[in-house]
């Protein structure tokens, strides 16, 4: 465990090093995020007055080295852009994307599941051919047009719900009003990453139907529901697994489509915002954040495979057993 | 006798999208209770897919074409998925070949065995559930089954797997076990244990079986009745007893004498001439007739039928007709003077004290190899080896899976890392994809015509003559070459890389040379290694070798995926081009037959250790060391039918 929790802090002291680097490094005015269109009219002296003030004149090392003392105290900065504290920006806007991403993370999950083992059950069937038929379709319908359809058609046209926002300005319509700002980007959010995932699950599936252990299962007269289920799909679980587990921060943060077009306040939109803009600190206290975000969860999702799968446990049991009772020992002991 | 399951007529095609498949042509046979039935036969005669198809455990693109299988008097050729449920576990069964994939990894051995139980018994309480299952692992030879019960497959040795593989298909009490190739991917010692075990559970349970496998060996081991396949037929079925002592079809003739037994003491193993006919075309007339040397015009005709020689016994081979030439007795089977009687030693080789030269080629001394994992464990797969091959020898060794073989092999070619770079051996996958650190230390000095190959300056110094002078061939010839390159290409491509100018002309003419010389026609040169069979696979393996006229060639299990009849082709290939060549030859094998036949000196390994070399003849007849004389024990075990005089009795 101590092991982990090392890598853990080398790894996000690797990623926080890299972006800071990196965001440094790529062109663009850092001062135009803080002072909007005024830093292009600023005279030479004005504006080393303001990268001063920033901080920004230094060597990059000397910065990272600042930001490294300051953020240990839990000061991460302002960002340029809102002149507030970087984290305050973020918490105003982390509870909506929370709901959005989470609860579509947790649909896609549960969904993707269900869709997969019907079609591998169905394997070939006509059910299990328009699924992925389907699937195929919907994977080729961009996200924004299908959020335009999408506005077009239940706003527009039928009025039955809101198309943009996280809640009406003003309004006073507590949680149903906020579950009926949520169905549209949710379902767009679901619709585009919920295939392949899908088909993943499916695919690993059939191989797994495939593998030698379902013979035995069959022969031993057991029914086609046993076997997918306490057999096969136990069995892919651990991929399936660590797949979710690397694409938590994709779905929860790669809404960028889906808030802009639906104006939803979220991060998505605010980590576009900070890396195009040069908002370094904001940036960094992003990146951060979904650094250990995956690093967590793929350490939730290693601990529960192991759980799984034994043969994924630490190497020393296994090796233990081995060693212990070499091939011919073990025999030998049976007898 | 009273039958439980009966296979009339029945044919069994499999659709692919290059055509139909008869993988079974009109098999028809039965099975009393209690009895055993050995159907033997090479890869790819249907064997296996005949017995899935009594327990309908085909995919879907197989199809039963006509006939029936009758079960206790019911006829199941109709039953759908549903009606099949109810009787798979109960009435019939079935173990696997190999055991490492036929379990489920993700779940423990005693739930497994559990399911099985309880697919029969729904309303079996807990207590009695855990008593079964105790009870079935100790009926296959399990020993501490309460503790057993709850470790996952991963944890059990192979022998331990295929024991629990048993106790699953046990579980329900069938009448018929059907065993497909359940020993070929143990070891020798553990293979004679499984069917020892195999027969004391007939014993006690009165289970009828019906038995898969290629080694004859194996089949006069357990068989009651034997039933040989060729080309999806059955071509001959008959008692044990009558197959092995009075053979009528000559492929069962052919399979016999392909036991290294029978060539014993000569210069090369008999083979079966030519190659199985492929399913897709079966030919016209007798499916065996090329391979056939007395084959009759009428052979290529018209299909032979079914002969009877006895009321148990029956052959398809056109031999059988009344019409037919006689066959001198002597070009039958196995006469008596064909057979060395087994006591007497091998005679000596004219050849050998010539080929045989002074010089040591490799000298590897006290060489040891631990792999270790994370500092805390390590494991010895070597230790304290030394061995001497000299120019021109041919030295085998032996030992079982695990035992050190291969890593001997790689720290000769220099495969291993170097110690502290971290080395893959039989460490499980999982390690490696963790990245656990694995290391390997290691000692001794291999030394080969006086460098020090393991000194890495010494090394660096001789390393083009190294790479040249000294090269392999695998095991799986299916992983070893490259998919995606062309026969041509793989055969030339040493002479490539060490720049080379080929001594033909062209890479392509001097790959053409080698693949000539290896016995594979210039055909194949532009095909991929996917569009050759196995045999013809380990061929180009070995032209790719040969062409760097190489003065040592290590091949590590090279015969150890073939069938027996492509077995005996290669090894008659190594000695052949041993001798032409006249370098020295590793041979590692587990396979104590083909060892014997073809090694001048044979090395016993058991856990890294070396623990006997002797000349090959003192080997076999006296073995000094303990497990040498309990793996000859079981060669002999297997390999002699019941009655072993009666082979000779002809």
């Amino acid at each position: 465990m101590g092991r982990r929790i090392l890598y853990f802090l080398l790894s996000i002291f690797l990623l926080s090093a890299v972006t800071f680097y990196m965001a440094r490094l790529a062109p663009g005015d850092p001062l135009v995020s803080y002072y909007g269109d005024r830093a292009e009219k600023m005279s030479p002296k004005e504006r080393k007055w303001a990268e001063e003030k920033l901080g920004l004149e230094d060597p990059i090392t000397v910065q990272y080295i600042r930001w490294l003392e300051r953020s240990f105290h839990g000061d991460f900065g302002i960002s340029y852009k809102y002149k507030t504290d970087a984290v305050d920006v973020i918490k105003g806007r982390a509870g909506n994307t929370l709901i959005l991403g989470g609860i579509g993370f947790v649909l896609i999950f549960v969904l993707s599941l269900l869709l997969g083992v019907l079609c591998a059950w169905n394997e070939e069937r006509l059910l299990d051919r328009m699924i992925c038929k389907i699937g195929t379709a919907a994977s080729c319908i961009p996200e924004f047009w299908l959020s335009l359809v999408l506005i077009l058609i239940f706003s527009v046209n039928l009025r039955l719900l809101p198309s943009s926002g996280a809640y009406t300005v003003g309004g006073k319509g507590g949680i149903s009003d906020r579950i009926r700002h949520l169905i549209l980007p949710m379902v767009v959010v679901v619709a585009s990453h919920l295939w392949y995932y899908a088909y993943m699950v499916r695919n690993r599936l059939l191989e797994e139907v495939r593998a030698d252990y379902v013979l035995l299962a069959r022969s031993k007269g057991l029914r086609k529901r046993s076997i997918m289920f306490r057999h096969c799909l136990w069995n892919m679980m651990p991929s399936y697994l660590s797949i979710m587990a690397v694409s938590v921060s994709h779905i929860l943060g790669g809404t960028y489509i889906v808030e802009t077009v639906f104006s939803y306040p979220g991060l998505g939109t605010l980590a576009y915002e900070s890396a195009r803009y040069q908002d370094y600190n904001l940036l960094m206290v992003l990146c951060l954040m979904s650094g250990i975000l995956v690093i967590l969860c793929n350490m939730a999702a290693q601990m529960i495979n192991e759980m799984i799968d034994p043969r994924m446990r630490t190497a020393p049991v296994m090796s233990k057993s081995r060693k212990s009772r070499p091939p011919g020992a073990a025999e030998k002991a049976d007898k | 006798m009273n039958e439980i399951l009966e296979v009339n007529n029945l044919s069994v095609s499999f659709h692919t999208p290059n055509g139909e498949i008869q993988a079974v042509r009109d098999v028809s046979f039965s099975l009393g209770a209690g009895e055993i039935l050995v159907i033997v036969g090479e890869s790819g005669c249907g064997k296996s897919v005949l017995c899935k198809t009594i327990m309908k455990l085909l995919p879907s693109t197989a199809k039963i074409r006509s006939g029936n299988i009758r079960v206790k008097g019911t006829d199941i050729t109709g039953y759908r998925e549903r009606d099949m449920q109810r009787l798979r576990g109960k009435l019939f069964s079935m173990i696997f070949q190999d055991p490492m994939t036929a379990l489920n990894p993700v779940m423990p051995v005693g739930k497994q065995i559990a399911e099985a139980v309880k697919v029969h018994q729904p309303k079996i309480s807990k207590k009695e559930l855990k008593k079964r299952v105790i009870e079935l692992l100790t009926l296959v030879g399990i020993d501490r089954p309460e503790e057993r019960m709850n470790m996952y497959p991963c944890h059990f040795s192979g022998g331990m797997r295929q024991r629990s593989v048993m106790a699953v298909a046990l579980a329900g009490n069938p009448e018929i076990l059907f065993a497909d190739e359940p020993t070929t991917a143990l070891d020798v010692t553990i293979q004679a244990q499984i069917l020892k075990l195999l027969r004391d559970i007939r014993r006690k349970l009165g289970t009828a079986a019906v038995f898969v496998t290629h080694d004859l060996g194996i089949a006069a081991r357990v068989a009651d009745r034997v039933a040989v396949m060729y080309a999806g037929k059955i071509v001959e079925i008959g008692t044990a007893e009558e197959i092995f002592t009075d053979p009528r079809h000559p492929y069962t003739w052919g399979l016999m004498k392909s036991l290294p037994a029978f060539s014993k003491g000569r210069d090369e193993l008999y083979t079966i001439p030519g190659m199985p006919p492929t399913l897709l075309h079966p030919p016209k007339g007798d499916a065996f007739a090329c391979r056939n040397e007395y084959a009759l015009a009428i052979d290529y005709e018209e299909e032979p039928p079914m002969f009877r020689v006895t009321d148990t016994h029956y052959a398809a081979t056109w031999l059988l007709d009344e019409r037919a030439p006689r066959i001198p007795a002597d070009a039958c089977v196995l006469k008596a003077a064909d057979l060395p009687d087994c006591g007497k030693p091998y005679p000596a080789r004219g050849v050998m004290k010539t080929r045989i030269k002074e010089e040591i080629l490799l000298d590897v001394q006290h060489l040891s190899y631990t792999f270790s994992i994370k500092d805390k464990l390590s494991v010895k797969a070597l230790e304290d080896v030394s061995f001497q091959i000299r120019r021109g020898e041919i030295f085998g060794l032996i030992g079982e899976s695990g035992s050190g073989k291969s890593t001997a092999a790689r720290c000769i070619m220099n495969i291993c890392r170097p110690p502290g770079q971290g080395a893959k051996g039989r460490l499980s996958r999982t390690d490696i994809r963790k990245g656990a650190d694995i290391g390997a230390a290691r000692a001794g000095r291999i030394l080969y015509k006086g460098i020090d190959i393991c000194e890495l300056r010494q090394f660096r110094r001789n390393k083009q003559m190294l790479e040249r002078a000294r090269q392999m061939v695998f095991q799986d010839s299916n992983s070893s070459l490259n998919p995606r390159m062309k026969v041509c290409d793989i055969i030339a491509e040493p002479l490539k890389i060490q720049h080379i100018n080929p001594p033909r002309g062209s890479l392509r003419a001097e790959a053409e040379f080698q693949m000539h010389y290896v016995g594979l026609d210039a055909g194949y040169l532009d095909k991929y290694p996917g569009e050759l069979s196995g045999g013809q696979r380990q061929r180009v393996a070995i032209a790719r070798a040969l062409i760097m006229e190489p003065e040592l060639l290590v091949a590590d299990e090279p015969i150890a995926s073939l069938d027996v009849s492509i077995q005996a082709q290669i090894v008659n290939l190594f000695r052949h081009l041993q001798r032409e060549h006249g370098f020295s030859f590793l041979f590692i094998a587990h396979d104590l037959a083909m060892v014997e036949f073809l090694c001048d000196r044979v090395g016993v390994m058991y856990q890294g250790k070396l623990v006997e070399t002797a000349p090959v003849k003192e080997l076999f007849s006296n073995p000094q060391h303990e497990y040498t004389k309990k793996l000859l024990s079981c060669l002999n075990d297997i390999r002699y039918a019941p009655t072993p005089s009666t082979i000779t009795s002809y």
